[in-house]
């Protein structure tokens, strides 16, 4: 197969693998989105800090990894009810920019807790993988892509069938519709709130781990958190499948512009030709490509 | 509404009272003062929480073995998150302390203080990052780079593979990975010029800040373009992601040689140990290790206090090179009150005590730097480490290449 | 106990619709400017006016801010990308045609207008959150330019040097001196900002916010208005970068990056959306915090903690207390600084009684 040829299929495989873990962390914004109409600016400061309390638990306290594991999740889990109990409850009702701004400002707090407490040297996240890729014909695909995109996968398709099928789920649903006939019908709307700030904090957890791994666990990670806009929007801000398919569309964007545009502009095209297609699309499809119409009325 | 009368009240006390305990201003009799800018919570927090508690060290043993002439050492340090706008106010928060010389820490915030220096009459460093055209003291006269300027680290990494490759370059394919910043692409100038005279093909790489993500650019260099050597110039996280990067698509490390600022044990911890990062090489401006007579007397100085070592000192890249800051800091200082005959120094004396600096090497840890009223640079000395069993080894000493061909860009920057 | 509004009478309409029709709104207002134009240039250290000239620069930019996000309804995360293109278009008039800085003022304002007007173009389609990101997709895009085009940016560094404003014979240099030019400015956009909102432009602006559908259909030309906000909103921004770039004396791209973006957004959001004081006071506290929160650990936590440990928490401590302060303010007081005012100002209007 000739060089080029094998070239575009390496970056083919690399937008596709990046693309579902970036879907991985879209997800968790997705989720919180649809279930309370917040906002969460601070998706990334999430993953940095579950990847930390995952790398602590290995590094500090010598767990072994599924234990470890165990401990990211249930404190995430916690964090998520903790976090809803305390701040969001009182901005219930308050206009969409209060909140992003409320997460703007829990991304500051979060980014200044790691350094102050931990310290702000890089901490490793070993997963039991080798660093040797797999080679499938001209394809170099890392393991720990492949683990990122099956996980990213798995958990999209679980909280895509849980949306849809569980007694919760479509609870959920009718609690981002419309708050006050949910809880006319008898729906705690401040538990779904709950539940949905915990199912975030589940998603950042494994986000963090797969990340956290690949990047290392320190300040940057949180850094991650910003290549989840496109995706979302182009996928549509309450959409799961949406989520997947922005992911994809942004990985190999990305992908692209590195491997074609970068060599005549002079580089530096990465991180903004998804946002250009981001633009191109909304104009074409205002909520993005499965968002959910908002219909306004006077 | 008492409630927020009350809050209003604390707020108001308490400014007024903040405004009142703040310390006297000037340098009191006996005290020289030293504004030391740093980088703790920003993207660069890798290097800054290590680097500046090596000159604080630094500063707490000169002042504990007398001071400089009588004088005792000040270091006012203020973080700026590698913003400019807090940088901008730090500058004249120490000048109001006196401050009579800074070191500066980030290269868009040299840039952003270089006429502010050179109209206070401050003499500022800015070692081993931009502005590299600041090497000529006529043109930049209160700007001081102390260490290898980015066109220096450029041109000692193109002698570095010539070696490796065999003594000639023609014919081979170097790639050029770096930020896509100022600070980044300020090299590729020189690295061109060098292409050109010794016959090689170079292609630039660049990574967006912040640079978590470089997998397309990695691949391309390893599979499309399929360099023989690669030069990085990444700093803060980024160094570590490349590590990994170049790994998994099965690019040795020892095609690669890492500028200044991605050469650190914090860099290599990051991408999982010595172990992962087996055969890279980098380049320091500072000494590698902790076997130097001056980390030795930190150590005792900290021991007669009956404190450990500091924690940081282990990570003795950016630590040694916290430590030649201040080292020249104080040089500097002490160069200027000897030719003030002992008297109060300024920011002018200041600058003239740099300019004196030559033979200053502090058992190794800093390169024979010759800083004079034209060159501010000292020479454009590096030495290259090698990652190899476990830890850093010494591969060359303190060499610099191509003077002419930099030097050469020095005028014509200056002539712009 | 303050009876404003009692024995005030107006026999003309000019009279009736000046900015401050009330003696006592008079009075604060002359008792403001002399604090902040005599009394605090003549009795305050070099530093202290330096963090002022950092403060007033903001307040411009916090006062364009608020009128696209604020009256108009569009968030806009692109704000810094505007000042940057303000800022370099007036460096490069400075150093390549030896402009004055009148000329470059004005056509950096003018330059970032235009662009605004063009990023301000999705706002017919897009609406909320998309197009808040749809800015942030303007901002890295026109960074990316900057960056990359060497007419623009001035070669690799991406640094222009500028020469420090003269007026007349008068070179300004100091920061006592520049307090003075920047003030001017402030007291030109307040003014501005006060009548704008009050036009016909303004109720326009704010019959977008509102509702804008019901705005269109009793005939108000939406799309235009909005490309005035993001062109208005944009000019602010574009002044707000020359002037920083001559209080600098450079100018760089990368001060203004996106996080400059998210810290205005912070200001107006602190400081009340839709309201000029707001503004001014959400500026004030954005710039100030970091500098106090410092001072105040300098001045107390030498009490508690080894001094190294305290350079070290000192910048942590200042992020964590940001954004806790954000989350106070939003949960306390969600319309702003402003509303804390109008509050406290409210119960002095009627005290002692109730209501």
């Amino acid at each position: 197969m000739s060089d080029a040829l094998s070239f575009f299929f390496l970056l083919m495989s690399n937008g596709v693998m990046i693309g579902l873990m970036y879907s991985l962390i879209a997800l968790g914004f997705v989720l919180v989105y649809k279930a309370t109409d917040a906002v969460n600016f601070a998706q990334g400061e999430f993953v940095m800090i579950a990847a930390l309390a995952v790398a602590l638990s290995m590094l500090a306290a010598g767990a072994p990894l599924w234990v470890a594991i165990l401990v990211g999740i249930a404190g995430m889990i916690m964090f998520g009810f903790a976090l809803e109990r305390v701040v969001l409850r009182k901005l219930i009702g308050r206009p969409v920019i209060a909140v992003v701004m409320a997460t703007i400002g829990l991304a500051s707090i979060l980014r200044g807790v790691g350094p102050t407490f931990f310290g702000a040297g890089t901490k490793n996240l070993a997963l039991p993988i080798s660093d040797e890729p797999f080679v499938i014909g001209p394809l170099f695909i890392p393991p720990i892509q492949v683990l990122g995109a099956t996980v990213s996968v798995v958990f999209i398709g679980a909280f895509g069938w849980f949306f849809l099928k569980s007694r919760k789920g479509i609870a959920m649903r009718a609690v981002a519709d419309n708050q006050q006939v949910a809880m006319a019908m008898g729906i705690n709307v401040q538990r779904y709130f709950g539940l949905a700030w915990a199912m975030t904090g589940i998603v950042s957890a494994l986000g963090g781990i797969i990340w956290g791994s690949m990047l290392g666990v320190d300040v940057n990670l949180a850094l991650v958190g910003f290549k989840v806009f496109p995706v979302v929007i182009l996928g549509g801000l309450d959409s799961i499948p949406g989520a997947i398919i922005g992911g994809l569309i942004v990985g190999l964007v990305e992908n692209v512009a590195a491997g074609y545009v970068d060599p005549y502009v002079g580089g530096g095209t990465k991180d903004f030709a998804p946002y250009v297609l981001m633009i191109l699309a909304l104009m074409i499809r205002p909520y993005g490509i499965f968002g959910k119409r908002i219909i306004e009325r006077i | 509404m008492r409630f927020y009368l009350a809050i209003l009240t604390t707020l108001m006390l308490a400014g007024g009272g903040l405004f009142g305990t703040l310390p006297a201003t000037a340098q009191s009799k006996g005290e020289v003062v030293i504004g030391l800018q740093c980088d703790r919570t920003g993207a660069t927090q890798i290097v800054g929480t290590v680097l500046c508690p090596g000159f604080h060290d630094y500063i707490a043993l000169v002042n504990s073995k007398g001071g400089v002439e009588g004088y005792t050492i000040k270091a006012l340090e203020i973080d700026h998150e590698y913003k400019v706008p807090p940088a901008v106010e730090s500058y004249e928060r120490h000048k109001k302390e006196g401050a009579v010389t800074m070191a500066i820490y980030g290269t868009p915030h040299i840039y952003a203080l270089a006429a502010k220096l050179t109209e206070d009459r401050i003499p500022g460093t800015s070692p081993g990052f931009g502005s590299a055209a600041a090497a000529d003291g006529i043109r930049y006269p209160y700007i001081f780079p102390i260490a290898a300027t980015y066109w220096s680290q450029g041109a000692a990494a193109v002698d570095f593979v010539k070696k490796q490759l065999g003594g000639s370059l023609k014919g081979k394919k170097i790639a050029f990975i770096f930020y896509d910043n100022p600070a980044g692409r300020e090299p590729i100038e020189v690295l061109e010029d060098l292409a050109k005279i010794e016959g090689f093909e170079l292609k630039q790489f660049a990574v967006p800040p912040p640079g978590v993500e470089m997998g397309a650019q990695v691949l391309d260099i390893a599979q499309r373009f399929r360099a023989d050597f690669v030069i990085g110039h990444l700093f803060g996280g980024a160094p570590a992601v490349s590590i990994k990067e170049f790994k998994r698509v099965g690019y040795p490390l020892r095609k690669f040689v890492s500028f200044v600022w991605g050469s650190a044990e914090a860099n290599i911890d990051a991408a999982g140990g010595f172990g992962v990062a087996e055969g890279y090489y980098t380049m320091q401006f500072a000494g590698v290790g902790q076997d130097y007579p001056v980390l030795n007397e930190i150590r005792e100085m900290y021991k007669k206090q009956g404190k450990p070592a500091p924690k940081e000192m282990a990570s003795t890249v950016f630590y040694n090179r916290g430590v030649l800051i201040g080292a020249l800091h104080v040089e500097a200082i002490r160069n200027a009150i000897k030719l003030k005959g002992g008297g109060k120094i300024t920011g002018v004396d200041a600058k003239a005590g740099f300019e004196k600096i030559s033979n200053f090497t502090l058992g190794g840890l800093v390169p024979p730097l010759k800083i004079t009223a034209t060159d501010h640079e000292g020479g454009g000395l590096v030495q290259i480490w090698q990652v190899k069993g476990g830890k850093f080894e010494k591969v060359t000493d303190w060499y610099s290449a191509y003077p002419d061909v930099v030097a050469k860009h020095i005028k014509a920057a200056a002539a712009k | 106990m303050i009876q404003r509004e009692c024995g005030v009478l107006k026999t003309s309409y000019e009279a009736d619709m000046a900015l401050y029709p009330l003696p006592i709104a008079r009075w604060t207002v002359a008792a403001l400017a002399v604090i902040f134009f005599v009394v605090l240039p003549l009795t305050l250290h070099e530093y202290y006016l330096s963090i002022g000239n950092l403060v007033w620069i903001a307040v411009i930019g916090a006062l364009g801010l608020n009128i696209l996000v604020g009256y108009t309804g569009q968030v806009s995360i692109g704000h810094g990308a505007f000042m940057s293109v303000g800022a370099y278009t007036a460096a490069n008039l400075a150093t390549r045609l030896d402009s004055p800085w009148p000329v470059n003022l004005l056509a950096g304002g003018l330059m970032a207008a235009a662009v605004g007007a063009v990023v301000g173009i999705p706002s017919l389609r897009i609406k909320g959150l998309y197009l808040a990101i749809a800015t942030l997709a303007g901002q890295l895009i026109i960074e990316w330019i900057i960056n990359h085009v060497t007419f623009i940016s001035g070669g690799v560094q991406a640094s222009i040097e500028v020469a420090r404003p003269r007026l007349g014979p008068i070179v300004l240099s100091s920061q006592r001196q520049m307090y003075f030019f920047l003030l001017f400015f402030v007291v030109l956009a307040i003014v501005g900002t006060l009548n704008l909102v009050r036009s016909r432009i303004g109720r326009a602006f704010i019959a977008i916010r509102d509702q804008d559908i019901a705005a269109e259909i009793i005939g108000v030309n939406i799309f235009r208005y909005k490309l005035l906000a993001f062109a208005i909103s944009s000019f602010y921004a574009g002044v707000t970068g020359v002037l920083y770039t001559y209080f600098l004396g450079i100018a760089n791209y990368e001060q203004f990056q996106i996080n400059v973006s998210i810290d205005y957004l912070a200001m107006i959001i602190i400081g009340g959306l839709g309201s000029v004081l707001g503004s001014v006071l959400g500026a004030m506290f954005v710039t100030l915090l970091p500098i106090v929160i410092r001072l105040g650990m300098e001045a107390f936590g030498g009490v508690f903690l080894a001094p190294q440990t305290v350079l070290n928490l000192i910048p942590n401590l200042r992020l964590m207390m940001f954004g806790a302060l954000i989350i106070f303010f939003l949960v306390v007081e969600p319309e702003g600084l402003n509303r804390l005012w109008r509050n406290i100002r409210n119960y002095f209007r009627i005290w002692p009684f109730a209501y």
